[in-house]
């Protein structure tokens, strides 16, 4: 993506984003007479981040920089990337359900397999890792700091 | 001074001490580990203190935030990369120490002037604090309202060289403070009919999601990289590595280096690496030997460590007084003092003296704990450089899951982590900084709060705000400070066009 791309880009998603939380703030009801009200702010925000985005718009359409047409690899492995957030979205989902110690472990190891490569691949080191972490975490939790952290439908 | 008897009784107890001295270890660990941070150390730490006693919670991350501005000389010499960007001006001469040889000196001396720079720093603090918030106890309303914006203009300082991207940075970390009820008149906004958004976003969800998560997704984005191994230069070191002789020569540096950070940490919106630069930048044309600077003297590092680490007293000054936050990690820590019920601001040493003491008190053990086990551990420190990425991060991540529930008890704020380190991965992809997010989340509610209230108290009248001296003064300086960094950007702006360079925009994290 070169710079110029990504700055007419950040400034379409701003605008949109300014537009959205305007329109949303214009149905915040004034309660108190004497105040400005709880909407003033939203829309003062909101149009600080519209008109910040079309001048940011208009700056990139008209003014040339040397950097414009440079582009730039946006990441190095985009897999590696995307399957990460996959695994967090997962690791989120079964928290609860699932509990602490189990979502953990399913998540560290999966995790660390993922970010290591074929030199430093140790699948046994690493579900040793994955298992015992997350068990003394939750140890440390319930008898030291007594706030237990979620169980799940296995019960630990 | 009951309340100084009461601070230290609370900060001399076994439990206290350890925990300081925990935190000061880890903190180095984390400063040490190039890719982890002072900033992500504390943020992963703050949700433990919440089931500690206040004084034993802000002693927690007194000493994470100690160690982890100091524990970045480690790195900056031994692998010539600075665990943190503190450490960037110590890379200059710690480095060529190191190929010559002289690493073990160089760990020492800077170890110990990091020492001498944090106790600077606090003797700082312990004057400065309370004159400045007597001067604080005159605001009312509107002059908050100014200390807000001027607070806001802190973004502009923020920003790298693109105020747009810091602008928009600031402006979406007010919006996420505006979710959830209104202050004054309770209406509920941008809920969407979720009851665990009444009460909006929390800030230690906030910033682990954007200083933390975003960081491991990072790691997930470059793992080839991941495993890439650096080579570790060898030290050996007695002492501190400084003759009593040369110790009396640099007294001069050090002092100057000091008041340098103390200055820089005061003024808002400036961290540790830029006076750490300023600092060997000032020695280096005071010196009389300045072309030997960057082949590897022991006064770059002194003019570097010194700085750096009175930055952190000189940080807490309008953190303390004004509940101003000037960088990222004194953010953090005004959100441990809050969780405790503390509020920032003038009243603090009249409210909450025996904590403020406390920090005080904590700050000075841990800078001792840092100067015993700093040297002390070199040898484990050094080794934990090696401690592979692929294993650390993840293990991180469920730390940061644990850390969010524990703010809470709520998987909804586990959640919310990762839809923050998705905020700021989009922050990481349009280059965009994410220090002035937190900021503009900060600031947000006192700057609505005030408004509101001084508009109340003067019927709806705006001329309140440059009626009021103290309000029309932080406005002025807040226009003054902002053109003056705008014109700052544009300079260097036009400079990098007409040399033909890309303009960087990356930021500065603690």
């Amino acid at each position: 993506m070169t710079n110029k791309v990504r700055n007419l880009l950040c400034s379409i998603i701003m605008l949109v984003f300014g537009v959205v939380m305007f329109v949303l703030a214009l149905d915040i009801p004034h309660k108190i007479p004497s105040d400005v009200g709880s909407g003033y702010v939203p829309k003062f925000v909101a149009l600080c981040i519209i008109v910040v985005a079309v001048v940011q718009l208009i700056l990139t359409l008209t003014r040339k920089s040397p950097d414009d047409k440079k582009k730039e690899k946006l990441f190095d492995d985009a897999k590696g990337g995307i399957a990460t957030i996959v695994l967090m979205v997962v690791y989120m989902l079964i928290f609860q359900p699932v509990g602490f110690i189990c979502s953990s472990a399913i998540y560290l190891f999966t995790q660390i397999m993922l970010l290591s490569d074929n030199t430093n691949r140790k699948p046994l080191l690493f579900a040793a890792i994955a298992i015992l972490l997350p068990v003394a975490v939750d140890a440390l939790f319930v008898f030291v700091i007594k706030m237990p952290l979620p169980k799940g439908i296995i019960g630990f | 001074m009951s309340v100084i008897a009461t601070a230290l009784a609370n900060v001399f107890n076994p439990m206290c001490l350890f925990l300081i001295w925990f935190g000061t270890i880890i903190g180095i660990i984390f400063g040490s580990i190039p890719g982890l941070s002072a900033t992500m150390a504390v943020v992963l730490f703050l949700p433990l203190t919440f089931s500690m006693e206040a004084t034993q919670g802000l002693a927690l991350l007194v000493g994470l935030y100690m160690g982890g501005i100091s524990g970045g000389l480690i790195s900056a010499i031994l692998l010539k990369i600075p665990g943190t960007p503190s450490s960037i001006s110590t890379v200059f001469d710690g480095g060529p120490m190191a190929e010559k040889g002289e690493a073990g000196r160089a760990l020492g001396v800077g170890i110990l002037y990091s020492f001498i720079g944090s106790v600077f720093g606090i003797v700082a603090l312990i004057f400065i604090g309370p004159a400045l918030a007597k001067v604080c106890l005159m605001f009312g309303a509107a002059d908050y309202f100014g200390v807000a914006v001027f607070s806001l203009t802190i973004i502009a300082a923020l920003s790298g060289k693109d105020l747009m991207k810091g602008l928009y940075a600031g402006l979406i970390g007010i919006a996420l403070s505006l979710v959830g009820m209104a202050p004054i008149d309770a209406v509920t906004r941008y809920t969407f009919g979720n009851y665990q958004l009444l009460s909006g976003f929390d800030i230690t969800v906030l910033l682990i999601g954007v200083f933390a998560v975003t960081d491991i997704i990072m790691a997930g984005f470059n793992r080839r990289t991941l495993s890439n191994r650096l080579q570790q230069k060898k030290y050996h070191l007695k002492g501190y590595g400084l003759s009593v002789k040369e110790f009396i020569q640099q007294i001069p540096n050090a002092f100057i280096s000091s008041v340098i950070g103390v200055g820089i940490g005061i003024l808002p919106g400036i961290g540790g690496s830029t006076a750490g630069l300023m600092a060997y930048t000032a020695e280096k044309s005071r010196s009389k030997y300045p072309e030997k600077f960057g082949t590897g003297i022991i006064d770059g590092i002194i003019a570097s460590e010194s700085a750096n680490n009175a930055v952190i007293g000189g940080s807490l000054v309008p953190l303390l007084c004004m509940g101003i936050p000037g960088n990222t990690v004194a953010a953090i820590f005004m959100g441990g003092l809050q969780v405790h019920g503390i509020s920032p601001g003038p009243l603090i040493y009249d409210k909450s003296g025996q904590y403020v003491y406390g920090i005080y008190f904590a700050l000075l053990v841990a800078a001792v704990f840092m100067l015993i086990f700093e040297r002390l551990g070199l040898p484990v420190f050094a080794k934990l450089l090696d401690i592979p990425k692929h294993i650390l991060l993840p293990i991180i991540m469920v730390m940061c899951c644990v850390g969010a529930y524990s703010s809470n008890s709520r998987v909804f704020d586990v959640q919310c982590v990762l839809f923050f380190g998705l905020l700021g991965l989009f922050f990481k992809v349009f280059k965009i900084p994410s220090t002035p997010l937190i900021i503009g989340f900060i600031l947000g509610s006192m700057f609505e709060e005030n408004l509101r209230q001084a508009l109340q108290a003067s019927h709806g009248s705006w001329s309140i705000f440059v009626t009021r001296p103290i309000s029309c003064a932080f406005l002025i300086i807040a226009v003054v400070f902002c053109t003056m960094t705008v014109r700052k950007n544009l300079k260097e702006k036009k400079a990098a066009a007409a040399a033909g360079q890309a303009f960087d925009t990356s930021e500065e994290e603690g």
